[in-house]
């Protein structure tokens, strides 16, 4: 079991291979390269792991409306895919793209509609799949998901999130 | 209280810049129209009515509406109501609640201590009790149906007080508002950023010539028949603000804002609702969508009254009940969130599918 706290919210992973915090210190290319939260090992797979928390409650209030309505922009989107993009190829390049690679996000946010259309964009702006003409041997992402705490833990219920206050 | 017991915290009535405006507080209805027994408690600010087709959200804003123009009128509230709604043959006892055994219905609509009630039985009986101690309040009113009437307002009220014509008096109502000419006072800010912000959008400002309406900008003048429809409805709103029909201390009711609209400029909608509220009108609208609720929650300050009214079949007892809240996130139950949940949950399970 290995457990990580990211702001206010707790994540424990269970029966998994090795599970790191991934855009912490020991990145060292913070300056050009994005990152996502966590980066889990799996016998059969790697998932790719980042976390939004608009409604943290240790945001002022007076920021909170606003931490909402930026998921409604495309600039949410956008950082999703490259973070994805980024620690990709950043897992490429230490030899640890071998095996297939899904990605999840989780944004703490009880109003479930608004997740919807970010799913939409992040199935959009992801190469899922392959490219008929191409000789691709395999994808680059094979599964992404969006989710709230609850839709989560449902899903997930080996890596459980909680919110700390 | 509300249908949950959850207390309400309003005042009953709107501290303005000009002081206090008098405002609904509450209905109580008998074997009204869809209504065994209800009870809802109003904010003086915003009121969002929800609730599935079939759930009384129109006929609570027809009733409301019906109790601020009695206050303007020397007619009775009875009277009023048949105008409003309009049954067959005008027969005020076909608004008695269908399908019970009980012969009598009654509305009750108050606004502050003031309060007026009436009462339907039989075929055609009419009956207003209202209390005689107090003065009539005074609170301007407008409803904005869900249908666009501007683009064939022409001959329209002639024809209305002429002839038998089968329109709710909601519809003749509006058009009287609309055609009031512009306000001789200057504008204040407030109103002009409203003003401001819809002709931003619907890209002119509104003029009447005849009986006809027309957006005019530095191209000249459009005929509202070729505007389109969710246009007019804004340039309906605009004529209100500019005319002072919406001033402080009157009451706004409008029956689906979003129709016709793209969803884009809801934003706009809401700002306005918002401004409007904040400058001491009171606002009712009935909504299906999601955006336009979402657009409140996201909007709204802790400063401003707002109460989401759920009106809903209640299992038990297969009657219309309401839950009121403040927070949109507690709007119980909330028929848009849940087909939108719906939407998401196969969405979610597309996406995963074979996993795990």
């Amino acid at each position: 079991m290995t457990l990580f706290t990211e702001d206010n919210l707790q994540i424990t992973f269970n029966n998994v291979t090795h599970a790191r915090k991934f855009d912490d210190s020991e990145h060292g290319l913070s300056h050009c390269m994005k990152a996502v939260d966590f980066v889990i090992e799996l016998p059969d797979r790697y998932l790719f792991i980042e976390f939004k928390d608009p409604e943290n409650p240790d945001i002022p209030i007076q920021y909170r409306a606003a931490a909402i309505q930026n998921l409604n922009n495309s600039e949410f989107d956008e950082d999703l895919k490259h973070k994805f993009r980024d620690t990709f190829l950043y897992e490429w390049a230490s030899g640890c793209a071998d095996k297939p690679v899904e990605y999840f996000v989780l944004v703490a946010l009880e109003d479930r509609p608004l997740l919807s259309r970010r799913l939409e964009a992040l199935e959009l702006n992801l190469p899922l799949g392959m490219p008929a003409s191409a000789a691709w041997t395999r994808p680059i992402v094979h599964r992404c998901g969006v989710f709230n705490i609850t839709d989560w833990n449902t899903t997930f219920p080996d890596y459980p999130v909680r919110r700390l206050s | 209280m509300t249908a949950s017991g959850e207390p309400l915290t309003y005042l009953g009535s709107q501290q303005t810049a000009w002081g206090i405006n008098m405002a609904l507080t509450k209905a109580k209805f008998e074997n009204f129209t869809a209504f065994k027994d209800l009870e809802v408690e109003f904010s003086p600010g915003i009121n969002a009515l929800i609730g599935e087709n079939g759930t009384g959200k129109t006929h609570l804003m027809k009733a409301c509406y019906a109790a601020c123009d009695l206050v303007k009128t020397e007619r009775s509230l009875a009277y009023k109501m048949v105008e409003v709604f309009l049954p067959s043959g005008r027969q005020g006892g076909r608004l008695v609640h269908r399908g019970g055994e009980e012969t009598e219905a009654s509305a009750e609509i108050h606004i502050d201590d003031w309060y007026a009630r009436c009462t339907f039985h039989g075929p055609n009986e009419r009956t207003v009790i209202t209390p005689v101690d107090l003065p009539k309040p005074s609170l301007a009113s407008v409803y904005i149906p869900v249908k666009e009437m501007l683009a064939n307002a022409p001959g329209f009220l002639s024809l209305y007080a002429a002839r038998e014509i089968h329109f709710e008096e909601v519809y003749r109502d509006m058009l009287h508002s609309a055609y009031l000419p512009p306000l001789r006072e200057p504008i204040d800010d407030a109103h002009g950023r409203m003003l401001g912000s819809l002709e931003e959008v619907i890209g002119g400002k509104v003029t009447v010539s005849g009986e006809e309406f027309f957006l005019t900008n530095e191209q000249g003048d459009l005929e509202f028949t070729l505007l389109a429809e969710g246009w007019r409805k804004l340039g309906l709103l605009w004529l209100l603000i500019r005319n002072g029909t919406l001033r402080d201390g009157s009451v706004l009711f409008w029956d689906e804002p979003e129709a016709n609209l793209n969803p884009k400029m809801f934003k706009t909608v809401m700002q306005v609702l918002l401004e409007l509220q904040r400058a001491g009108v009171q606002v009712f609208f009935a909504t299906h969508d999601y955006v336009m609720l979402k657009e409140l929650d996201l909007q709204m300050t802790e400063y401003d009254g707002v109460a989401f009214h759920s009106l809903y079949r209640d299992k038990e007892t297969d009657e219309i009940t309401c839950h009121t809240t403040s927070r949109y996130l507690d709007i119980r139950p909330n028929p848009i969130g849940e087909a939108f949940d719906q939407l998401y949950d196969r969405q979610i399970e597309r996406s995963m599918r074979g996993l795990v």
